[in-house]
């Protein structure tokens, strides 16, 4: 049996809102130095990996499961989810602070549940228990130290320019030389013009805690999975850093702290490779390991 | 003002001459019949207005654009250091919003948006005359327009349409009736505007009982579109009806007029 309590309620219930958008399920995977919630989307083009520290929680404790056959090696257990049965237990992540006293997730792994439990003011509790299935470990590897272009900006300042991009707004293009940063629609060559409003934003580097730009490039990527990324770390004020390299290769936003890390890796859209029209939308991380 | 306008149409024609803006939608069958004519003088608006229309006896430019899209483009500018608005054509005819904004370092950042837009050539600019004022039945200046919407707003959910009618005494009133229900409004004192003294204007509105009513039935989602749109009260607010037939409004703003025609059901 593992046991956890939270050290913060928001900030945990802005993560399972983030992964929602990658996929419908999700990896829960308690090892010995903390908790990691992973996903992964249906066509691999977006990977999401947040790993809350022991720290995070007021009260840690983890047994690794004993195997049979002593010689193997004792495996953490990860298991799969399904998310919508776990988001209603995270709604209104704002009420819940002030709603709940405490929080604890324990998982049975005999009986393949992992029970939620919300200690509420007034002596409500509220139990939600979830049926899981075990499944491999996913990984996904990705060299953020070799990425020629690294920006690292508050959370805030990306928030400021998603907000002038509709929210139906599918993808979308950065741009980056030395000399300045620009977010932009993303269009096709079969856009058809006459019917699609375009927006552009054009930053200085200034602008960006922290500013390198290696390699002129061009990246796009999928909006719609990052915004679920930019609400959780404004939750924690944690500043944003993004790892790119040309178009095609991942583009990674991570936030790191004490307490957590969180990467999403987007795949990146290729011109080239779209005129090839591999069956494959866009490029993976590489490699997956199963 | 392009929020009003967003909220009444899906697209809508933009007229730039040298003095002033129009936004027109005519009365086609696609805008459920209803037309508009909203006037607006360039220089309460803009620091700087530089056109060239079409060619020097027609120095005018006639665009068809989505005010949706100009409405959002606009959001952009709520805090911005400046705004320009360009024609340009790249890969189609589109208006540039180009915002600059505040930023925490010396350079600011600069937003921009392509509005698609379809130029409309000068043998059609005859579709998209200024309306006429129909020989109204009786004028009237509009109750509270925070008070009649929410009125409108209710009734909403019990109807499809409304029957407004007035008189020359300052008193309208606003009908719904279904099945199970009816529900009448009135509003009293309302005024007159003093169209009846002008001359050739209103001939028989002398002769006519000041007390009898003139009434239209129209569709009460426009008469919602176009209240919810108002969101500062305007100088001054009256309608023309004509019976069976029409309402026109007029809203007055310092710096912009808008006329609104719903025609009557039938």
């Amino acid at each position: 049996c593992i046991l956890q309590c939270f050290l913060s309620l928001t900030v945990f219930g802005r993560a399972i809102h983030a992964i929602a958008r990658i996929s419908d399920e999700f990896w829960f995977d308690p090892v010995e130095k903390g908790l990691a919630l992973r996903s992964v989307n249906s066509s691999r083009s977006a990977y999401a990996c947040v790993f809350f520290s022991s720290m995070f929680f007021q009260h840690y404790c983890w047994t690794a499961v004993s195997q049979p056959c002593q010689k193997e090696q004792q495996l953490s257990l990860p298991c799969k989810l399904i998310i919508k049965s776990v988001l209603p237990v995270f709604r209104c992540v704002n009420v819940l602070e002030r709603n709940v006293e405490k929080c604890s997730i324990s998982t049975n792994p005999n009986d393949h549940h992992i029970t939620f439990q919300l200690l509420c003011r007034h002596g409500v509790v509220k139990t939600y228990n979830l049926s899981f299935q075990e499944c491999d470990p996913l990984q996904a590897v990705f060299a953020k130290h070799m990425c020629p272009n690294i920006l690292k900006v508050h959370s805030r300042l990306l928030a400021d320019v998603m907000v002038h991009f509709p929210t139906s707004q599918e993808e979308i293009t950065l741009s980056v030389t030395p000399m300045k940063v620009c977010f932009k629609s993303y269009t096709e060559e079969d856009t058809d013009f006459s019917r699609t409003m375009l927006t552009e934003i054009q930053l200085s580097p200034e602008e960006f805690d922290y500013f390198q730009v290696g390699v002129d490039s061009e990246v796009t990527f999928c909006l719609k999975e990052l915004r679920g990324l930019l609400a959780f770390s404004e939750a924690t004020s944690v500043p944003v850093s993004i790892h790119f390299d040309t178009c095609g290769r991942p583009i990674a936003f991570s936030i790191e702290d004490l307490l957590l890390e969180a990467s999403f890796i987007l795949a990146t859209l290729c011109e080239a490779e779209k005129k090839a029209a591999s069956p494959e939308p866009a490029c993976c991380p590489q490699p997956w390991d199963r | 003002i392009v929020n009003t306008i967003a909220k009444l149409a899906k697209t809508c024609i933009l007229r730039l001459t040298v003095c002033k803006l129009y936004f027109i939608l005519s009365d086609k069958v696609a805008n459920g019949g209803a037309s508009m004519w909203c006037e607006l003088s360039q220089g309460n608006f803009f620091d700087e207005y530089q056109m060239e229309g079409v060619a020097a006896e027609h120095n005018e430019i006639y665009l068809e654009l989505v005010p949706e899209n100009l409405s959002r483009a606009l959001k952009t500018a709520q805090s911005a250091k400046a705004v320009k608005i360009k024609l340009t054509n790249k890969h189609c005819p589109c208006l540039r919003v180009a915002v600059e904004l505040p930023s925490l370092s010396s350079s600011s950042r600069i937003v921009t948006h392509d509005i698609p837009v379809g130029v409309i050539p000068r043998r059609m600019w005859n579709d998209f005359r200024e309306p006429s004022m129909p020989d109204f039945d009786v004028s009237i200046y509009l109750p509270v327009l925070k008070t009649m919407k929410s009125v409108v707003e209710r009734m909403k959910n019990l109807s499809n349409f409304v029957v407004i009618e007035a008189n020359l005494s300052g008193e309208m009133n606003l009908k719904i009736e279904t099945d199970l229900v009816s529900v009448t409004t009135h509003f009293k004192d309302l005024g007159n505007p003093p169209w009846a003294s002008e001359d050739g204007c209103q001939s028989s509105a002398q002769s006519r009982d000041l007390e009898s009513m003139a009434e239209a039935c129209i569709d009460i989602k426009k008469l919602q579109q176009l209240l919810a749109g108002q969101q500062v009260n305007p100088t001054k607010a009256l309608c023309n009806i004509v019976r069976k037939r029409i309402v026109h409004f007029i809203l007055l703003h310092e710096e912009v007029s808008l006329q609104y025609f719903i025609p009557a059901i039938a």
